[in-house]
């Protein structure tokens, strides 16, 4: 019926092989497989509650797994890059960092690198010596991305990269986006926004706690992206074959 | 008084309090930048209040009460950056358990010294006359090592201040840089104890911060506005102090509050003002 994702390091950047979460003393994930392709753009889906958050942060090395294996595959010797920009990223009022000097500390970036920096971004010139306080929610993105982009990541993960931004805005973040996953970094996405998953995902991991999915046609992912063309639903876990609380990877073709 | 102002700087209980005015308004400046946007200004209080108690065991015992208290300040410093991301224990529960505890444990121990002892008063209030040149040497060595540990630490210093997480996937030295912050922090109040007073030394931390949060519009202005504020408020400080003699820790908190209303004001009349 389906083939596992694990059989190709050149293929897969980051594997998770039975991972297993806890937070607080709560399972947030049991037992979970997926694998994340390389230079591919992947969301993770779910609805509130189901992990997407601690799997991210558990890829991250924020969280300990309680069990399981992560698996960064990188194509060089060296370890990978990871780039990251958080959902919620609150600059504390009090303290007077400007855009020049985010970049600098962030990403040591200085000087005539900072102008072509932003630029990749479309991030307005005239507001380097802003407060970074001072940025409204697209313009806050787009310099996290900028600052995360600087260190050549071989994964991108954005936590929600919309949630904050006006909806004018909101194409501007998602051209950034295409463009960056096109110049070849792998991105992953956490988004509640179907259309977007829809019209921009090559790969789609969903978390959901209560589907029974073995059937294939009682899946939230399956459902919801009914208009895409979707052509493979994978149940990864230990037994690909029985259908696994917790997790499907989704392949849009 | 009849006295000139080389007079008065010639004069070594004034030397030794100027020279720690200096040191204390550098170290105190850069921590506080970092510490008051976190919104642990009432950690300084809860800190300087509570090694109190290190102060009071020194003054019963006979021992050098500074050190005591420096140790009872490292202690609490580590507990409020190892509990730090415990969601049960909210820091400022926390820090309000290490001010109760330190100062009621305090005033007990203080009631057990027999006889009246005037050095308490000073720890409370701070006095010019109070600090000697072992305990300059000791604020100097720690300056130097905080302004040495902040340089190298600064990049992780700005990153957990605003977003802890994404210092730690950038595999900066982020527990490092939070223990050093509060441990630091607190050896540093505590240390100006002898000058500020107890009750009064937050401010020292506090109000420099608030100041320059209303006149620069940059990290490294922040910085600079924030020390010179410090510095300039204890000099003059001090000076009313041995002028009037008054404790100095209340001259140099009303000296600092001068110059945030100053600020306020300038802030408002100015609302377009450039860096600097």
């Amino acid at each position: 019926m389906t083939t596992t994702k694990f059989n190709s390091t050149d293929h897969n950047i980051i594997e998770l092989h039975d991972v297993s979460i806890v937070r607080d003393s709560n399972q947030i994930i049991s037992g979970a497989s997926c694998c994340i392709p390389r230079n591919a753009l992947t969301f993770i889906v779910g609805e509130n509650g189901t992990g997407k958050t601690s799997m991210i942060s558990s890829i991250l090395g924020l969280l300990t797994v309680s069990s399981g294996t992560i698996i960064y595959n990188s194509s060089t010797d060296q370890n990978l890059i990871i780039g990251y920009v958080p959902q919620r990223f609150e600059f504390p009022e009090q303290f007077q960092l400007t855009v020049t000097e985010y970049l600098k500390y962030s990403a040591h970036i200085s000087g005539k690198n900072i102008v072509p920096t932003l630029k990749r971004v479309d991030f307005p010139e005239s507001h380097l010596k802003r407060r970074v306080t001072e940025l409204s929610g697209g313009q806050m993105q787009k310099l996290l991305l900028a600052a995360e982009l600087s260190r050549n990541p071989d994964i991108l993960f954005l936590d929600e990269p919309l949630s904050n931004v006006d909806h004018s805005s909101e194409k501007h973040i998602i051209d950034v986006i295409m463009e960056i996953k096109n110049q070849g970094v792998t991105i992953v996405l956490i988004s509640h926004d179907w259309q977007l998953v829809s019209s921009c995902a090559d790969c789609v991991i969903c978390l959901n706690k209560n589907f029974g999915c073995s059937s294939g046609t009682n899946c939230a992912c399956k459902n919801s992206l009914s208009e895409a063309n979707v052509e493979l639903i994978q149940k990864t876990g230990p037994d690909p074959l029985i259908a696994h609380e917790g997790f499907c990877y989704v392949q849009n073709l | 008084m009849d006295i000139e102002l080389y007079q008065i700087i010639s004069l070594p209980f004034m030397q030794r309090a100027f020279i720690s005015c200096i040191a204390l308004s550098i170290v105190l400046g850069i921590l506080g930048t970092f510490i008051v946007p976190r919104k642990m200004a009432f950690m300084a209080d809860g800190i300087s209040h509570g090694s109190l108690v290190g102060v009071s065991v020194g003054i019963l015992l006979g021992i050098f009460p500074l050190m005591l208290a420096i140790i009872a300040a490292i202690v609490m410093g580590t507990l409020v950056a190892a509990l730090r991301s415990n969601r049960r224990i909210t820091q400022d529960g926390l820090i309000g358990i290490l001010l109760t505890g330190g100062m009621s444990s305090a005033i007990i121990i203080f009631s057990l010294v027999p006889g009246y002892k005037p050095e308490i008063f000073s720890y409370l209030f701070g006095s010019v006359l109070s600090t000697t040149w072992i305990e300059v040497y000791i604020l100097l060595g720690f300056s130097i090592i905080t302004l040495v540990l902040a340089k190298y630490l600064w990049r992780a210093l700005i990153l957990t201040t605003i977003h802890d997480q994404l210092g730690r996937v950038m595999n900066l030295p982020t527990t490092f840089a939070n223990y050093f912050l509060f441990v630091f922090t607190a050896i540093a109040l505590v240390t100006g104890v002898k000058l500020l007073g107890i009750i009064l030394v937050s401010a020292m931390l506090i109000v420099p911060v608030l100041s320059s949060s209303l006149l620069s519009n940059s990290l490294k202005s922040s910085v600079i506005v924030t020390i010179t504020i410090g510095l300039i408020s204890s000099i003059i400080g001090l000076f009313v102090s041995f002028v009037a003699d008054l404790p100095s820790g209340p001259c140099i908190a009303l000296t600092l509050i001068g110059f945030f209303i100053a600020s306020f004001v300038v802030s408002i009349l100015l609302p377009n003002r450039k860096n600097y």
